[in-house]
């Protein structure tokens, strides 16, 4: 049933000649859920975001967002009635002003909240008469945000927001999508601040040159990813720990250091029936699965 | 069963939730041990309001998915009534409240240890550690000296 | 407010380009007025009369060459911009991200441009008519709008040589200066081998004109007329097809 999911792809490809941007993705992202997007510069987050919107053609595969099809053009357009998405570049016009830009935006939406929109000018202090092209750029950051915030979409996507945006505005930004998020609105959005995503996020998926590597909730890891670090007096080979779970193994002179998604009793146990000397587990933040993930590739 | 925030709780003070995502236990669990304790040191009273999940949701800044789970958890376990349209109110039931008891003469235990582990020469970090490992994984730890 | 927004993008260059045709419409009127003795000073020489109406509708002829240049540069500028210019600028993220098809933004960029191309072709003829008659020299209605007719009627396939060639490239300075190339290109060579078909010829009266009175005497040169626009709609559907296929 397609109302689980707002973001449904299959084998979703592009192709630039012989560079493939994204590969056979099969993302699935669930319904009022916060799901975030992480992955390395180039890996294919914005292609694949930029294809759901419309803006680029796949090579191959198919997608469905709010359960139409993002290659049927009209299909495509119905569904942007109830997306709100701010691109990583923040884009704005900037021979407008503040004032005339959101009254644009504003016109083109059912969904618009005139009081969420008072509230934001006023916090972010934005000067309604002022050129687009003349703000600074943390400024024209919440603009762009603003003109997003100001609306209650299904779907929420956004490419890199806290970029351009000071500490106090990222915690701004959170509360704002933690706010969003319990008004029902399901939010997508790809981010390199490792430390916001852990907080917020209820989901991830990892994306490195175009392949999803990793597709898992975010208390699921938190519940199930350890390092074990364990040391012993005669080193056994490395394959010996090559456990269903484990995802990488790295050893430096008596100690050997163990990740493991899930399963990680299993590692200890074998660590014990191989006389290790000591065994530590520790858990894993969310910046080392991400490194742990994407090294290994 | 033993909160595993004790480290923490020694800054909490009513209604002040700290939740840490890094360690190693799901959001939920630790917002559900913490409204426990809470509970049971009598910060949060019977009858008492919490805060809706939209609220505690963006004071805490974390996905109101945690805050819905622990909720609904806890009136799963019957500490918590969620009223359609007014929010969640506690009910503590009467032998709840010997736990209070209880976990007073823990911390106490714990302390006289933390002492004892001190006097040995170990230094807080690794005291710490020992807990959360045995916490973390409660089957016999392999560690000859 | 998408048209809202294709004023905005278009406010400066139309109505610059407006004052300038206008003004100089008129400054060259009243110099019309002037030379061919048809003001209401003494004149120094013995003309007839029939003689000055014929001078001054020449004068008149000469106008319309230049108002032909000014407004043929006026409607290349504004038929830039479009989606590739975003594109190139960044913000066609958020145009394309409007619940509007790619068909839509340009049918609304192409009518602005259009509605401004007609009032570029209209006001300073206008405004030549007004000063006219205030100096008690009527000017026929007719001729007026057989000149406006040629003008934009004809003319309009600049325009959408402008929008086809916007819509191909994105640079700033390198897309109006392709689709000049590419109009004074047209010009030479049809005038070399195909004279009927030139459409600037068709536009400032050429074929039209009398020499003698230097009246537009002859019938209104519709299949000339008909012809151009057919070719500009061909032209601006060949733009929304780039603009549909483009990835942005």
């Amino acid at each position: 049933m397609t109302n689980q999911f707002v973001i449904l792809t299959h084998q979703l490809t592009k192709s630039y000649g012989h560079c493939k941007a994204v590969r056979g993705l099969d993302l699935s992202i669930g319904r009022n859920r916060i799901t975030a997007f992480l992955g390395r510069n180039g890996a294919g987050k914005s292609t694949t975001i930029k294809m759901l919107l419309g803006l680029i053609r796949p090579t191959a595969g198919s997608g469905e967002v709010l359960g139409r099809q993002i290659t049927d053009a009209e299909q495509n357009r119905e569904m942007r009635k109830r997306v709100a998405y701010v691109a990583e570049d923040k884009p704005l016009y900037g021979y407008m002003t503040v004032e005339q830009i959101i009254n644009f935006a504003r016109s083109f939406y059912s969904d618009w909240r005139i009081d969420v929109e008072r509230k934001l000018l006023l916090d972010f202090e934005l000067p309604a008469n002022r050129k687009v092209k003349s703000l600074s750029k943390g400024m024209r950051t919440k603009l762009a945000l603003l003109l997003a915030f100001a609306r209650r979409p299904d779907l929420l996507i956004l490419d890199e927001p806290s970029e351009g945006l000071d500490p106090v505005g990222i915690e701004y930004l959170l509360r704002t999508l933690v706010s969003c998020s319990a008004e029902g609105v399901s939010i997508f959005f790809s981010s390199h601040q490792i430390a916001e995503v852990e907080r917020v996020a209820d989901h991830i998926c990892i994306l490195e040159k175009g392949s999803l590597l990793m597709d898992a909730s975010v208390e699921q890891l938190r519940q199930s990813y350890r390092r074990i670090d364990i040391v012993f007096s005669a080193l056994p080979p490395e394959h010996d720990f090559r456990i269903s779970g484990v995802e990488s193994v790295k050893t430096d002179g008596h100690q050997m250091r163990v990740f493991a998604s899930r399963n990680a009793e299993a590692v200890v146990e074998r660590a014990q029936e191989l006389s290790a000397v000591s065994v530590e587990i520790a858990p894993v933040g969310l910046r080392d699965v991400f490194l742990e993930t994407v090294g290994e590739n | 069963m033993l909160s595993r925030c004790i480290f923490t709780l020694i800054q909490l003070t009513v209604m002040f939730f700290k939740l840490n995502p890094i360690a190693g236990q799901p959001l939920y669990l630790q917002l559900m041990q913490q409204i426990r304790h809470a509970t049971e040191t009598g910060a949060l009273q019977d009858g008492e309001q919490l805060p809706g999940i939209r609220t505690l949701a963006e004071k805490l800044v974390v996905s109101p998915n945690t805050i819905a789970k622990a909720y609904s958890e806890l009136e799963h376990e019957g500490l918590l009534e969620l009223r359609q349209g007014s929010g969640a109110f506690v009910c503590v039931k009467r032998r709840i409240r010997s736990l209070a008891d209880s976990v007073l003469v823990a911390r106490r235990r714990i302390r006289d240890l933390i002492d004892r582990l001190r006097d040995d020469g170990l230094v807080d970090e690794e005291i710490r550690r020992a807990f959360e490992a045995e916490l973390l994984f409660p089957a016999e730890v392999a560690s000859k000296r | 407010m998408l048209w809202y927004k294709a004023w905005l993008e278009t406010r400066s260059r139309f109505l610059v380009s407006l004052g300038t045709l206008t003004i100089f419409s008129s400054i060259f009127f009243h110099h019309a007025l002037y030379i061919s003795c048809l003001n209401t000073l003494p004149c120094p020489e013995k003309i007839s009369h029939s003689e000055r109406i014929s001078e001054f509708h020449r004068l008149l002829f000469i106008n319309q060459q230049y108002v032909v240049i000014m407004w043929i540069l006026s409607v290349v500028l504004l038929g830039m911009g479009g989606m590739v210019r975003e594109k190139a600028l960044g913000t066609s993220s958020l145009t394309l991200s409007l619940p509007v098809s790619r068909a839509r933004l340009m049918r609304v960029r192409v009518a602005t441009g259009i509605f401004q191309a007609i009032a570029l072709g209209v006001v300073p003829w206008l405004a030549v008519l007004i000063i006219s008659s205030r100096a008690r020299m009527p000017i026929s209605v007719a001729q007026v709008g057989f000149y406006i007719l040629l003008l934009v009627g004809g003319g309009l396939i600049y325009f959408a040589m402008a929008v086809l060639v916007s819509s191909l490239v994105s640079g700033e300075y390198t897309a109006p200066a392709l689709a000049f190339g590419a109009i004074l290109m047209g010009a030479m060579l049809f005038d070399n081998w195909l004279r009927r078909f030139n459409v600037w010829r068709l536009v400032t009266g050429d074929f039209s004109v009398d020499r003698n009175t230097f009246l537009l005497s002859k019938h209104l040169p519709w299949p000339g007329i008909l012809g151009s626009l057919c070719a500009a709609a061909l032209m601006l559907l060949a733009s929304a097809v780039a603009v549909q296929k483009k990835e942005f």
